[in-house]
Order: structure tokens, then sequence, then C-alpha cells
């Protein structure tokens, strides 16, 4: 085994872990507030991926201002979503299973509209880096995948500090496990969960953007949030350092099984591992309250 | 001063409170002492404008109560919920910021904290512990300490003692006590009527539903009624 092969598909690994990290993170996000699946955040990492696509196209802006311009459309839409979608739902104090139908009903929305408007094709982005890889210690690392853990890192570290040490972050994480108290504390849950959406919808634009430079722009790209499905889980659905640590270790065993078995079974990996860990621990990895939440 | 004035309050069709009407003056200590199902805590959820009523009326020093649940602690007044309910994903620390989520004055916060940790010195030794591993004696102390984070002027207490040994209820009763000491109004829901009754100026029973006695403290400590059905004292 060569090291620089290792070290390669390590830094594959983390890029595509970073990737699944963030989708994971915006929907256990809203699983811990909202406690249903959200199937429509497929649809909005889909719609990323075109505002990256389009910004870069129509717009000519480089990588890093596209990058932007796709967190905050989607967040505005991510945000819309919930307006639109949940929200009602929520005032009439519906059980999950409805809010599930309505994210299912979201989601086909979102994909036929893009079918019906930009077509069924796929887009390619522009070259981004000329020279696309950099060597390091003999190994050709993708200057892409570098990128784009970099920016995985710090989206997710802004976002860490923010949910943990300030006071609108505690309120979220408060209004998360028990939504009537923290209501009594005074904490506008409208706000809140609208808050929560928006953040959801930033990492949706970071991460749609990034998975359509690696694999194009498609209208029913969202298949791919079942992988952010998975990483949730096998870190501990509800749970934040479950969903960073969930999506790495994911991306990681992927990018191994690719070079070192065979592509073909990477995904068969990827529900074996959920599965196992299902088995040993049915709470994940970092699910520790999850007994606690009567 | 919190006045309720003939209230009704509904389950889909099972009535939960009938008529309810009564007044907490300021600085008072009013106890609420009933049965399991009486309808304490569908009270107290209403007060804190969690539930509705269907008709009447409920007044926080004038002022009527707020539909939304979240204004409540703002017109000044705090429930500490049956069963505590604190946020077990939380740190002590982060369960007392939660409790003055509304204040923006940092530094009266950041004081706010070391009272309690004066008052609760359990609570200061941690306050990094999450929540949800404290006893249950050290848990109602923290939801005390988290009502109070509030600066509330009428604090609504539902079943504070309960499931809890008997020197922690002690100790529990103490804080009361202190607190009424420093002039709180306090609204006291409880089973445990004959502590509740020894501290209270007055107090009511509530039986499904409805208010079927009241008094002073003392009154309804020596109302044979009360002694049969809440201080297991047996009929002569
Ligand atoms: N969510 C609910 N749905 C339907 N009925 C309810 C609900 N919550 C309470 N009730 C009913 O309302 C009545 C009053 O209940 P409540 O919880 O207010 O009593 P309580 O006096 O607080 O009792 P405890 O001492 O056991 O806490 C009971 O008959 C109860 O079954
Ligand atoms: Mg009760």
């Amino acid at each position: 085994m060569e090291l620089s092969l290792l070290f390669q598909t390590l830094i594959t690994g983390l890029a595509i872990g970073g990737i699944y990290s963030l989708m994971a993170v915006g929907y256990s996000l809203v699983f811990s507030i909202l406690n249903f699946s959200n199937f429509a955040y497929g649809g909005v990492i889909m719609l990323a991926s075109f505002a990256g696509y389009y910004a870069m196209t129509l717009l000519g802006a480089n990588v890093f201002v596209a990058l932007i311009i796709s967190m905050a459309a989607m967040a505005v839409v991510s945000l819309a979503t919930e307006r639109v979608a949940y929200s009602p739902l929520r005032k009439r104090n519906a059980p999950p299973m409805f809010f599930m139908i309505s994210a299912m009903g979201l989601s086909i929305f979102i994909e036929n509209l893009v079918y019906a408007t930009i077509g069924a094709h796929f887009y390619a982005y522009p070259i981004i880096f000329e020279e696309t890889t950099i060597n390091i210690f003999g190994a050709a690392l993708g200057k892409m995948d570098l990128f784009a853990i970099v920016f995985s890192i710090i989206a997710i570290a802004i976002m860490n500090y923010f949910i943990n040490k300030t006071r609108t972050g505690i309120a979220i994480r408060a209004a998360s496990y028990d939504s009537t108290v923290a209501t009594l504390n005074g904490v506008n849950l409208s706000v809140v969960i609208g808050l929560v959406f928006v953040i959801a919808g930033a990492f949706a634009g970071i991460s749609g953007m990034f998975l359509g430079i690696k694999y194009m722009a498609y209208p029913n790209m969202g298949w791919i949030t079942n992988k952010a499905y998975i990483a949730a889980v096998i870190g501990g659905l509800g749970s934040l350092p479950g969903a960073i640590y969930g999506g790495v270790i994911l991306g990681i065993v992927e990018a191994f099984v690719s070079v070192y078995i065979t592509s073909t079974y990477r995904d068969v990996f990827s529900f074996a591992i959920l599965i196992i860990i299902l088995l040993i621990r049915p709470a994940g990895l970092f699910g520790k309250y999850l007994e606690e939440k009567v | 001063m919190l006045k309720v004035n003939d209230i009704n309050v509904f389950y889909g069709r099972i009535q939960a409170l009938r008529d309810v009407s009564f007044e907490v003056p300021d600085n008072k200590t009013v106890s609420l002492v009933g049965a399991n199902g009486a309808g304490k805590s569908t009270l107290m959820m209403t007060l804190a404008g969690v539930l509705k009523s269907k008709t009447g009326s409920i007044e926080i020093n004038g002022e009527a109560l707020a539909k939304d649940a979240n204004h409540v602690l703002g017109q000044g007044m705090a429930l500490v919920p049956e069963r505590r309910r604190l946020y077990a994903n939380l740190t002590v620390y982060e369960n007392l910021l939660m409790g003055a989520h509304l204040r923006k004055d940092k530094d009266g916060i950041r004081s706010d904290i070391k009272k309690m940790e004066e008052m609760f010195p359990i609570l200061g030794e941690r306050k990094k512990q999450y929540a949800g591993t404290l006893s249950g004696g050290e848990q109602q102390m923290l939801a005390i300490a988290r009502g109070l984070m509030g600066r509330p002027k009428i604090l609504l207490m539902d079943e504070p003692s309960l499931g809890l040994a008997p020197i922690v209820i002690q100790q529990v009763f103490d804080i009361i006590g202190e607190l009424k000491k420093q002039g709180m109004t306090i609204l006291l829901a409880e089973q445990n009527a004959f502590k509740a009754l020894e501290i209270s100026d007055y107090a009511f029973v509530l039986e499904t539903g409805k208010i079927t006695l009241q008094g002073t403290g003392k009154e309804l400590l020596q109302d044979e009624r009360v002694q049969q059905a809440y201080l297991g004292v047996k009929a002569k």
C-alpha cells in the first residue's frame, strides 16, 4: 500500500465527508427542533447546485462569491419552505407525520419545478482551478477537495460557536429539547425555528454547490441527502457533533472503499456501517440525550 | 397582584377547570391544594399562557395576560413547571441563562447567577454539569433558580416537592419561606397539603376543576374536610 495513495484517499474522503457533515448538520438541526425528517432538504441542496452554477456562469462570479450567493439564496429558500410548508402545521399542532408528508410534497414540487423550467440535463461547472491538483509529499491532492475541506471546517466551526456559545444558540438547543418550556422562558419559537431553517439553508448552499462542482448540477441530485441521513443516524439523530463526525466517518469510509475495494460497493458499505452502528449503539455514536428526551 | 376571574379550560371536550376565580395579592403566598387530576397543572399552564381559557379573564397587575406564552415572563410572572422540566441537554449554567433569556443586562445576569449560587450552593459546584445528570433534589433547586433568573414579581410553582425525599422537601419549603420573606408573590400548587398550608397566607382547595374550599392556611389546616382528604387524619 502506497503512502501517497493513502494520503490522497484520505483527503478525498475528508472533502466528501465535510460535505456530508454540512448536509447532516442542516438535516439534524431541523430534526431536533421539529422532530421530523425534512425530506425537502434534498431539493434545497439541488437548488443550491444550480444557484452556484448560474452565479458562476451567468453572473461570472468566482467560486468564493458564488458560494456566498448560493448560501444567501438557499437561506431565503429554506426559510420560505418553513413558512409555507411547515409553519401552518406547527400552528395547528399537527403530528410529525403531517410534516413529513408536507415535506415530501414540497420535495416533489421543487424537483419538478426544476425539470419544468431548467430541464433534465446535467450542468457542469466552469473550470475553477486551471491546475486541478497540487503535489504534497508525492501525493496529488485535488485543489477543489482541499478548498472544500477548508470551507466546510470554517462553516462548521462558526456554526458550532454560534450554537454552543451564544445566547441565541443556547435558546435553539433549549427549544429543541423542550419547546414549551423555552416559550415560558420568553423564547419566540417562530423566530428560533426560522433561524434554524436559515442556518440549514446556508449549509445546503455550501454542500449543494460543492456537490454540483464534484458531480455536476442536475434536478434529481437530492437523492444524495440519503447520505446525510445515514451520517446523522450514525452520529445520533439530533446530535450536532454526531452529525459532524458521522459525515466525516461516512465520507472517509466511502473514499477508502472506492479506492481499495471498488466504487460499486461504496453504498453497500455505507448502509452496512449504518446497520452495524444501529445494532451496537441504537442511539448512534453521540446520541446520549435520546433516552432522556421522554 | 394576580387576578383570575371565572376561567373555564377544556382539553377537547373534557373540562378541566370550572368557573375558577381567585386572587393572589402582592407579597403573599397562596397555595392551591388538590389531589391527582384536580386541575392544578392545568391552572398553572393556563396562567403561563400555554393553555387558553374559554371564558373570563386573567390579569397581572391590572394588565390582561399576554396572548402568547413567550410574553408572560415579560409581564413579571414565571412558572416553575411540574416535574421541573429542565433542559437536560444544557449545563446548569446554560439552564440559568435560559431563565434570563429576555434580559439584556449582562452584569445583572452575572450577579444574579452569583446570587443563585449562594442560595443554592450545590449549583455553583456543578455549573458545567449537564442538568440531566443532577439528582432530583438538585434539579428542583435548579428549576426554581431558573425561574428566579427572569426576575419575576410573581412566581408560580407546580408541585415543587414532587418525588423528593423528606429532607429535600424541607429544603424546598425553606427556600419558599425565604422567597416569601424577600417579598415574592407566590402561587404554589401542592399535594403536600400540610407543608403548603403551613407556609401560606391563603389557600384554595381544587376538586375536579372546581374550587370547593378556601380560607387562610391556618383555617384550612383545621378544617375537618381538609384534614380527612389531604392531611391523612382519620374521621372521628
Ligand atoms: N393533555 C391533556 N389532554 C386531555 N386531558 C388532560 C390533559 N392534561 C390533563 N388532562 C386532564 O385534566 C385533568 C386535570 O389534570 P391536571 O394535570 O391539571 O391535574 P393536577 O391537579 O395537576 O394533577 P397532578 O397532581 O397529578 O399533577 C385530569 O383529569 C387530566 O386527565
Ligand atoms: Mg399537576
